[in-house]
């Protein structure tokens, strides 16, 4: 009898706990996955605000040995003053921004990448930050499952097309494909010489690839000579950049276009400028993410300063625009050591828009969260006009560039030659597929 | 009575006493044994119910990296021929399932086909591969094994980087096979007897059951006149030979079964991680799988077992025990002394240097003396 009793007990009082369990369960419904009511682990900025709830945002990044780890950690300090930014204002309708409990190092390696993200996914509510296009390409299937959506720090152009990026990616600015575009229109103009004949040096897949298709379609559309795509890889991986020299000045080529990383472009330069090769007879043309100021203290400088011409999508930290004025404000008197930070930053913008847009909707969950990408009106405080994401790509995708050159007396180590400039092939361009990849 | 009514009668109160040598070499020879195995099984089977994702993850992780291990410990654990190629064997049995198994893409070839063809062509491809090559393997041991092995990792490798229709290319990668079973995918989220399981609680569920056949498999060739004639190769190999145990034969024999159980392991391993490089495949992969035979236990099938628990789990604890120390940085790229990921590594290291000079039997040979103080409790000194 006394066991029975005692079952009995037990019984009564597990169910107890299950219906408060269960209850506790209700209350929570609305927050999804990476929401939470309780305050943040480890809050942006360490700025806390009472009664706040907290999101959390995953950052999978290259943060110490991969190509693009010095830019890497640049990118995530831009994230943390942006949220820092947002935390201190009150947060975002009830909730603050915890950025660093789920940032892990995947070195640019899409293996890496893919483990990095199957062990934060169950507790994040979106990605900050996913670095790298075939790194990122690896976790879309994932992603898609997961209803998660990622800021880039990339310029893919199958980002801005939902077949590829199946609406979970939220780009900013052009794409790595335009860019060349705008970066060879800018260069034929105004460049030193005309191109003769155009080649790419890319890393495999969707960056260097986007980058040559890019290369490509401009020379077709201006009957200029393509040299080809000649493929590198990440020192990490193919130990010098030796065979893409050697590439290079087999192919006759004028002017190159780079989609690699900042210590490879150094030194694809500096071994083309001491091939014995005539000085200025073959000129680079650098996407994004080649330029890291710190080569200005490397070797290659010279070579740099003399043959390197950089595009990117945004005026570097120093610009004039609210935004800028804002990271500064953020960062504090020095400048930062490249232009990851800036980057980082503006990256952040359409991640705020969507949680903004979730929080309206007052469902924070991840399927709102992705529901409610298409069609986003996103405002870079001027650091970039106003864009709107999804939609068709042909008219909202941004189409404008700023052309720099290595300055060892500008704090950024680029002297802006122009900004929110546009090109003639890149604005005729039809853009109504992924360049490269698809 | 019967002779096994006889057996019983003797042994019954006297759980060591061992009436007949079937008895002895049996799988699970004591009581204890069978008691344990069950309730760790049990165990082990519940935990898609207890863990998150993230947690499932490591838990299959655990699992591949003993099918592996086990695998290593054929060939170097009870034949004693060192491997470092365990992970182009992998590597190899990754590839064919991905591309058995695997969607096509603009880079990469995939059929699509079954699980029932592309887990034993997992298996058997690398084992084929092996059965080539061990006749070179055969004909050296020691060092120049080691070197030997290592040379073949380094072809494939290359091989791997690239032939891109199978890897994607270097730095770039594929996805791996689907996991589909006459049209059942168990890759899926599921709910089973009302239990919601997640996808990869249910790809951890079945690797569970590939390690509890592959295990049982293994631990009964170890105790088969094959698993003898490796012990005896590996003790003494000339000693062996003068015995009747054809060399070149067991020992091929051994490398083609290991390169089977690394093959079902590489394999298994790309969909646990979602992605695969082809620099996955190197020689601190294999390094890892020497890692889980040494602080495992050699020539058992439990150490690699405990050895890939302690593999896997150790950098995840590492990662929350930093958490509550104030000089260790959880997040990267801060001014701190030490990040939580430089502490994976330097703890990692330091651990299978502790376990070769303190306990070369491994994390079995601690249970072993644990096992034994207990047995002889009072008296144990």
């Amino acid at each position: 009898m006394r066991t029975s009793s005692r079952g009995w007990r037990l019984a009564v009082a597990a169910l107890g706990v299950a219906f408060i369990a269960a209850a506790c369960g209700d209350d929570t419904a609305e927050l999804g996955t990476g929401v939470t009511e309780e305050p943040c682990e480890n809050p942006a900025g360490g700025v806390s605000n009472e009664a706040n709830g907290c999101i959390y945002l995953g950052i999978l990044s290259d943060l110490t040995v991969g190509p693009f780890a010095p830019l890497g950690v640049e990118i995530q300090r831009g994230q943390q003053d942006f949220w820092a930014r947002v935390n201190a204002d009150g947060g975002l309708d009830g909730f603050d921004i915890d950025i660093d409990t789920y940032t892990r190092d995947t070195e640019y390696n899409p293996q890496n990448h893919s483990q990095a993200y199957r062990q934060i996914e169950p507790n994040i509510f979106a990605l900050a930050q996913s670095l790298g296009t075939p790194t990122t390409e690896a976790i879309l299937p994932s992603m898609d499952e997961d209803d998660i959506i990622a800021g880039p720090a990339g310029w893919w152009s199958g980002f801005h097309f939902a077949d590829q990026s199946k609406g979970l990616i939220v780009p900013s600015g052009y794409s790595y494909c335009l860019e060349s575009m705008i970066g060879l229109d800018w260069f034929q103009e105004n460049g030193p010489a005309p191109i003769a004949k155009v080649a790419a040096v890319g890393y495999p897949g969707d960056y260097g690839g986007d980058v040559a298709a890019g290369a490509e379609l401009w020379a077709e559309a201006n009957g200029v000579e393509f040299g080809g795509f000649l493929p590198t890889g990440p020192n990490a991986l193919v130990g010098t950049q030796d065979e893409a020299v050697r590439a290079i000045l087999n192919s006759a080529a004028n002017v190159v276009v780079l989609g690699v990383g900042p210590a490879e472009t150094a030194e694809i330069v500096g071994k083309v400028a001491a091939s014995g090769a005539p000085v200025g007879s073959i000129l680079f043309l650098g996407a994004g993410p080649t330029w890291n100021p710190a080569l200005l203290g490397s070797p290659a400088a010279p070579a740099l300063v003399g043959l390197f011409t950089h595009v990117s999508p945004w005026e570097d930290f120093t610009g004039e625009s609210a935004g800028h004025e804002a990271m500064r404000a953020a960062f504090g008197d020095a400048t930062p050591i490249n232009a990851g930070y800036a980057a980082g930053w503006v990256w952040q913008y359409p991640i705020k828009a969507a949680l903004e847009a979730a929080a309206d909707s007052e469902s924070m969950t991840r399927a709102t969260l992705r529901s409610v990408v298409d069609g986003l009106t996103v405002d870079y405080e001027g650091i970039i006009p106003q864009a709107t994401l999804g939609g068709d790509p042909n008219e909202n995708v941004n189409r404008t560039a700023v052309i720099g050159r290595p300055d060892p007396e500008s704090p950024t180590g680029l002297t802006t030659l122009a900004s929110a400039i546009r090109g003639a092939t890149a604005d005729a361009f039809e853009y109504t597929q992924a360049c490269s990849g698809a | 009575m019967t002779a096994r009514q006889t057996q019983r009668a003797l042994t019954r109160g006297r759980p060591l006493l061992y009436a007949a040598y079937r008895q002895e070499q049996a799988i699970w020879n004591t009581t204890t044994k069978k008691v344990v195995t069950l309730l760790l099984f049990t165990i082990a089977l519940s935990l898609p119910i207890f863990l998150n994702r993230d947690l499932m993850g490591v838990a299959s992780l655990v699992v591949v990296y003993a099918i592996g291990g086990i695998g290593l410990n054929i060939i170097s654990g009870y034949a004693g021929q060192i491997s470092l190629g365990h992970a182009f064997f992998m590597g190899m049995g990754a590839y064919t399932a991905a591309v058995i198994g695997g969607v096509s893409t603009n880079l990469v070839r995939g059929y699509e086909l079954d699980l029932l063809i592309w887990l034993p062509l997992a298996g058997l491809v690398p084992a084929v591969i092996g059965w080539l090559i061990a006749p070179l393997a055969a004909r050296v041991r020691g060092l120049y094994l080691a070197i030997l092995t290592l040379g073949i990792l380094f072809i494939g490798e290359h091989v791997f980087k690239e032939a891109t229709w199978m890897s994607g290319g270097s730095g770039i990668g594929r996805a791996p096979t689907t996991v589909v079973l006459l049209g059942f995918d168990i890759f899926q989220r599921r709910t089973i007897v009302g239990l919601d399981i997640s996808a990869i609680g249910m790809f951890y569920l079945f690797s569970l059951l590939i390690l509890v056949v592959l295990g049982i498999l293994a631990r009964n060739l170890a105790r088969s006149r094959q698993g003898r004639a490796f012990a005896a190769v590996r003790d003494r190999d000339i000693a062996a030979e003068i015995m009747g145990v054809p060399l070149m034969q067991t020992k091929r024999l051994a490398f083609t079964i290991s390169s089977f159980y690394a093959g079902i392991a590489g394999a298994l391993l790309t969909v646990v991680l979602g992605f695969t490089t082809p620099e996955r495949w190197n020689l601190l992969l294999s390094i890892d799988f020497l890692a889980v035979v040494l602080i495992g236990g050699v020539a058992t099938i439990s150490g690699p077992i405990a050895g890939a628990m302690f593999v896997v789990l150790l950098p995840r604890l590492i990662e929350w025990g930093a958490r509550e120390l104030p000089f260790i940085s959880t997040t990267v790229g801060s001014n701190q002394f030490l990040n939580v990921f430089q502490l994976q590594r330097i703890l990692f290291g330091a651990m299978i240097v502790l376990f070769l000079v303190l306990e070369p039997r491994g994390l079995y040979g601690i249970w072993i003396r644990v096992r034994n103080y207990f047995k002889a409790w009072p008296f144990s000194y």
